[in-house]
């Protein structure tokens, strides 16, 4: 129970860090930064707007924002997945994009109807990603090759391979972007009218929501989760214990390949409807924050998704309002990831000082 | 003829920033620092010196020679301040040393790219996402250069080849032969048995990824120069990965991973040229560009097995854990 507040508390503490630093470097830059982390919100639909273009509302853009959050929590607990079997995923955006673009080629740009086509797109992202994912798996138990290295080098070739398709065939020479698929596969409803306001529909958002009970139930009540989690304390003992460390190796990196492969298809297919050529998706490494900030849990994960989301989806509207760089979002997100490596020593001074405090306390009720 | 003379002048500039960069590496993770934040130290490293150089030429009118080599010493030097953070962070925060080196790229990342369009815009007046670099100038040794085939050793030599050539000896002699070498090797392999000698581990530790950082911006100041002649964001490109993947088949020791970085200079430049040479579209570039990738993948499958890491590498230190 102790140990669940301290995680929560280290969080709050390593996203407080986050903002206290994101506020000196604003108030470094001669602005204000509550009016700044004001505008955070009012892009993401979360406050009210000064005006809004024709059509649009609140709703609009809170809509939106649910809509940009939706991989990210799929991405977060690919990352947390592996994590929980001692590996290191740095491939998710490598993995989305290759889940994206298979999903965007085969069906993206075909005459299917929505029924079959969008049920498609996310079957074919799950294995594009569960694909991709178990290669990095069988690399690392077979050949003993370090899982960052050989997903950080997927990444490329993917990136680079993706790139020359999409430059050699697939173009839109205005946007040089891929060319934007078709709406019967896209899963965001675009332009949808609600009370007058002109929304978007993130369908995946119920998917991600399934998602993160599913992993809950795989990691906290089935053997197949408390095998991976074992191979992640201590692989040896995992081994004695008569666990096939290889296969859960391979297992776990399929499972975390193939959240990840469904991030992809809920950022390219549904958030963004086209795929911009040379760009890993920055959500790849928004998720290893999400993922630590939300303590490897799913539902920790779910609650930092939503809260992350607001610093890079609202720095767009900031940038806007205030003239401050849009980067500033990453640079907030970054100093949060560097607190949440000190989480062991904060944990660790939290556990002590509540030990000091319940020593005095007993010594207290020993005097009267 | 030009063809093979093309591919080694460009080879070489490849390989040698990848080469201290891999040294770096290869001095932390020797004294039991997991270091996969090559790519941020570098790029970090690049940042500063690239500001340090603008600065210098546009600001303060010091002629571009003189400030192509100090602008090394502060590419050194950011590159080792944020090596500090990661070496604070590994050792006294006691962070997981795999996520911390990743965080570390994700922060230099951000906050470079933030910088240069801040400073660009507050302290400089023009809206800009990179810093400019001159392109550095390139010597031929006259005589040398004239053999055949193995003259292109010796033309457009970018000066920072032959400074990283003199840092390798300088760093393999530190490593190999002095007593610091020594005790950084043992840290990396029983630091128990260095603190049991009355040496402080974290200390050694602590100058190791130091020097780490220095070196990787050194080498990422290198390919600033000689690769794209500017800083911006399209800096990050995962050389600083590249470097660990060379360290990795060198088995932690210089001379192998000297072997590694010819590997993948040569390639990458070979396949260049070829591309070129058949006239094929630009785009297909991108496909010359995965070459070293896929090449680190295949030669990790060959090598990965044999190979034998650091006894203490990646462990925190726990003095009353025996």
């Amino acid at each position: 129970m102790n140990s669940r507040k301290d995680r929560i508390r280290t969080a709050a503490v390593c996203i407080a860090a986050g903002l206290l630093v994101g506020a000196v470097i604003i108030l470094l830059l001669g602005k204000n930064p509550l009016k700044a982390y004001f505008n955070l919100l009012q892009g993401c639909g979360l406050a009210p707007k000064g005006k809004y273009a024709s059509g649009k509302g609140m709703i609009t853009d809170l809509l939106s924002y649910v809509d940009s959050v939706t991989p990210i929590i799929f991405a977060a607990l690919a990352v947390a997945v592996a994590m929980k079997t001692g590996l290191f995923n740095i491939g998710v955006s490598g993995q989305m994009l290759f889940a994206g673009f298979l999903a965007t080629v085969t069906v993206g740009y075909s005459s299917l109807p929505a029924v079959i086509a969008k049920p498609l797109v996310i079957l074919i992202g799950i294995a594009a990603g569960a694909l991709l994912g178990s290669l990095v798996g069988w690399l690392k138990y077979r050949f003993n090759i370090n899982e960052v290295v050989s997903t950080i080098m997927i990444n490329y070739i993917v990136s680079y391979v993706v790139s020359f398709f999409i430059q050699t065939r697939y173009i839109d020479t205005v946007s040089r972007q891929s060319k934007l698929i078709r709406g019967e596969a896209r899963l965001t409803l675009k332009n949808v009218p609600i009370a007058g306001y002109k929304c978007d529909i993130p369908l995946a958002i119920v998917l991600a929501l399934a998602a993160v009970i599913a992993v809950h139930y795989l990691m906290h009540k089935r053997t197949l989760g408390f095998e991976l989690k074992a191979v992640g304390y201590s692989p040896k003992a995992a081994g004695y214990a008569g666990i096939g460390v290889g296969r859960s190796i391979v297992t776990s990196m399929m499972i975390s390949g193939a959240l990840a492969g469904l991030a992809g298809v809920s950022y390219y297919l549904g958030y963004l409807g086209s795929i911009q050529p040379k760009v890993l998706a920055s959500t790849g490494f928004d998720s290893i924050a999400v993922c630590l900030v939300g303590g490897s849990e799913p539902v920790g994960i779910l609650g930092a998704s939503f809260f992350l989301q607001i610093i890079s989806k609202g720095s767009t509207y900031m940038s806007s309002q205030s003239g401050l760089e849009s980067e500033i979002a990453s640079v907030i997100t970054a100093v949060i990831l560097l607190s949440t490596t000190m989480s062991t020593v904060l944990m660790e001074f939290m556990r002590r000082r509540r030990e000091s405090r319940e020593k005095r306390r007993a010594e207290n009720d020993s005097d009267q | 003829m030009t063809l093979i003379n093309n591919t080694i002048i460009d080879g070489m500039a490849f390989m040698l920033p990848l080469l201290i960069m891999a040294i770096g590496g290869i001095f932390s993770e020797r004294s039991g620092i997991t270091n996969l934040a090559v790519e941020g130290l570098s790029g970090m490293g690049a940042f500063t010196g690239a500001l340090a150089a603008y600065i210098m030429t546009t600001c303060l009118g010091i002629s571009s020679g003189p400030a192509y080599y100090l602008s090394f010493l502060f590419a050194a030097l950011g590159g080792m301040l944020l090596g500090l953070l990661h070496a604070f962070l590994c050792i006294d925060g006691k962070a997981n040393q795999v996520i911390c080196g990743v965080v570390i790229n994700i922060l230099a990342q951000s906050v470079t790219i933030f910088l240069v369009k801040t400073i660009n815009r507050e302290i400089f007046g023009k809206p800009s996402d990179k810093i400019d670099l001159g392109v550095s100038a390139r010597y031929t040794v006259p005589g040398l250069s004239k053999i055949p085939v193995l003259g292109a050793f010796f033309t457009k030599i970018y000066p920072f080849e032959v400074m990283i050539i003199i840092l390798t000896l300088i760093a393999s002699y530190v490593l190999y032969k002095s007593r610091f070498g020594m005790h950084l090797r043992a840290c990396g392999d029983n630091p128990h048995a260095v603190d049991a000698a009355g040496l402080d581990v974290a200390g050694i530790r602590r100058r190791a990824v130091m020097i780490s950082g220095a070196l990787s911006g050194i080498g990422g100041m290198a390919f600033a120069y000689s690769i794209s002649a500017k800083f911006s964001a399209s800096y990050f490109v995962g050389y600083g990965y590249l470097a660990i993947a060379a360290l990795i088949f060198g088995n932690w020791t210089i001379l192998p991973t000297l072997r590694a970085c010819v590997i993948f200079g040569f390639a990458r430049s070979a396949g260049y040229q070829i591309v070129q040479k058949l006239g094929y579209p630009s785009s297909y570039q991108d496909l010359i560009m995965i070459l070293p990738y896929v090449l680190t993948l295949v030669l990790l499958i060959f090598w990965s097995g044999k190979n034998r890491s650091p006894r203490a590498l990646g462990e925190i230190y726990d003095k009353a854990k025996r």
